[in-house]
């Protein structure tokens, strides 16, 4: 059976409520597609982690459904075909990586050949006969992803793979995911890493405060928050806000340490500058800036509302 | 599930604990139940007293009472051994996370908690074929020793008895393992199991047997079913004991199996339900 409309995971009005009444994800509909490696950002505390145990089949969802690698969540069906490494990468501390993989590779029905080829993977063959409780945290996050591989997966689901690791780690795990791809192999990257995604990931898609507030390509990401902006450097600071708020709207002009932020496109900066002298004020500095996915990810998630779901049996 | 036992099987071989929980069963059943008891009932203190003769005492460790002397002592030490291997079981795979390692290979919940029960059975199984083998291979030195002369139980009662030692084994063990899935802690499953059984219905027992309300409790508890059946088969000089008895053998078998049954039901149920992970 092929994955479902060319879909490697799908969401609709995924909610999830825990009983100490924590909303942690609301109504959150994703589309993964098959082959792509996407990027699922957002701050701590946001629902990655969540979201990312409920495709896995270890949270149920209060509410809505979930497709993934074209089964239920947690059926063997669908998790023949994925392989996971949810949060921690938590394995047997008395067991050797090898052993931790062949134990793995039993429970996945996997052959015990397999365990040798995904230590060559994640480089970990040197190390292997070592017991899992002397490992790294890089060691540990590589057995974790060589674990989630044992099955050949379809769909690869990886919760913050970096974190954890030192630059070194950080890059060579890079790496490793970019590698990860090859085949058609759909990944499903959390992460509250900006650059991360923006180096691994084809699309991405933020989570504020349990709801996805953005999805797209980075390219796109930019362009829907204002893409570009100038920054003019001006004193006086006051006349030259009163100059610049006359001329645009007020959500287009933004203030920071001195520095004129404006949504505006960049051919405007000589009409600007001409106004802004026109009018008694000194322009030290003006240039285009582009705005970084930084910029668009606080942008995004500063302004994500509260969720508000009803409670059981307020009906809706 | 046969998958989720093979993996059972190499990280229980694997696990130094597992080990260690059963040499320490059985040195203290061979060293302290037969070697200990021995010497000191072939060389009794001047101060001794009993009304059985020590010479008579003695043959508590001689083949001829091989089984009422081995489930004597592993209703204490073999119950609690039980109820930590139980425990450990299932309790370190939260403690661990390696619950969440295991849930998200193929097997579905019920496969992998069933997959582990088969494991422990067959520990229990083992546990039992070379406890009692330990002990009739001290009891046959033993009795070579000091030179006397004893019969071995009839096949029936070996059976019978090795029958009675796995159930009680797996019942402990049953009761450890539910534990771990019920507090997915190891030190609340432990303490909890032990506690239940040195304290709990010791205390229900020894203190409030004469109490009538009581006394209908106890008839429905694990530890006084195990004794019930225990006490089937007595040792060669003693008399029946069946007064004190507050159930027969053949309702302590039956309550035990019930015990068995619900104890692993009740973990699946949980299992299955319940999130992993979360808050």
């Amino acid at each position: 059976m092929g994955l479902k409309q060319s879909l490697a995971v799908e969401t609709r009005g995924l909610t999830k409520r825990y009983s100490t009444g924590v909303l942690a994800v609301a109504d959150l509909n994703l589309q993964v597609r098959t082959g792509e490696v996407y990027g699922f950002l957002g701050p701590n505390g946001a629902g990655k982690t969540t979201t990312l145990r409920m495709l896995s089949g270890l949270l149920r969802p209060t509410s809505g459904t979930a497709t993934v690698a074209g089964g239920v969540p947690g059926s063997p069906g669908s998790l023949a075909r994925m392989g996971a490494m949810v949060e921690t990468p938590a394995f047997y501390p008395y067991l050797s990586g090898r052993d931790n993989l062949r134990v793995v590779a039993r429970y996945a029905g996997v052959p015990r050949s397999r365990v040798e080829p995904v230590l060559q993977q994640v480089d970990l063959t040197d190390r292997a006969r070592h017991k899992f409780r002397t490992y790294s945290t890089g060691m540990k996050q590589r057995l974790g992803v060589a674990a989630a591989l044992l099955k050949e997966p379809e769909l690869l689901i990886l919760d913050e793979p970096t974190s954890g690791l030192d630059p070194q780690g950080t890059v060579e795990m890079r790496e490793l995911i970019k590698q990860l791809r090859h085949g058609g192999r759909t990944v499903l990257l959390s992460s509250h890493l900006l650059n991360e995604v923006e180096l691994t990931c084809d699309r991405v898609g933020v989570i504020a405060k349990g709801k996805l507030v953005a999805e797209g390509t980075v390219d796109e990401l930019r362009a829907r928050s204002g893409g570009r902006a100038l920054l003019v450097r001006a004193t006086p600071v006051d006349q030259a806000q009163r100059v610049l708020e006359s001329l645009l709207l007020p959500g287009q002009v933004q203030v920071r340490d001195g520095v004129f932020s404006l949504a505006v496109d960049p051919s405007q900066a000589a009409s600007i500058n001409r106004r802004l002298v026109a009018d008694g004020v000194d322009v030290s500095e003006l240039q285009v800036s582009e705005q970084s996915l930084e910029d668009v990810f606080l942008q995004l998630t500063e302004q994500a509302p509260t969720p508000t779901l009803p409670h059981k049996g307020e009906g809706g | 599930m046969i998958a989720s036992l093979r993996a059972e099987s190499l990280k229980t071989r694997k696990r130094w604990a597992n080990w260690i929980l059963f040499g320490i069963l059985l040195l203290t059943l061979l060293l302290i139940g037969y070697v200990l008891v021995y010497f000191v009932l072939s060389n009794p203190p001047r101060n001794f007293q009993s009304r059985v003769p020590a010479r008579i005492l003695k043959r508590e460790v001689f083949p001829e009472n091989l089984i009422p002397n081995v489930l004597a002592f592993t209703s204490s030490i073999g119950a609690a051994i039980m109820i930590i291997l139980g425990g450990l079981s299932t309790a370190s795979e939260y403690g661990w996370l390696t619950v969440q390692t295991i849930l998200i290979q193929k097997p579905s919940r019920s496969a992998v908690l069933l997959g582990k029960l088969a494991m422990l059975a067959i520990i229990t199984l083992l546990i039992a074929v070379v406890t009692l083998a330990a002990t009739a291979l001290t009891s046959y030195l033993l009795v070579t020793i000091d030179g006397s002369s004893s019969t071995w139980p009839s096949a029936t009662v070996l059976l019978k008895g090795f029958g009675a030692l796995w159930l009680e084994f797996a019942v402990w063990t049953a009761f450890g393992m539910f534990l771990g899935v019920a507090f997915r802690s190891t030190a609340a499953a432990i303490g909890g199991g032990l506690t239940y059984l040195f304290v709990g219905e010791a205390l229900l027992g020894q203190v409030f047997r004469n109490t009538d309300v009581v006394k209908e409790v106890l008839r429905f508890l694990p530890g006084i079913n195990a004794g019930a059946v225990h006490a089937s088969f007595r040792l060669t000089f003693r008399s029946p004991d069946t007064a004190t008895q507050l159930v027969d053998a053949t309702r302590g078998t039956i309550t035990l199996l019930a015990y068995l049954v619900a104890f692993t039901v009740l973990a699946l149920l949980i299992f299955r339900r319940r999130d992993v992970g979360g808050s």
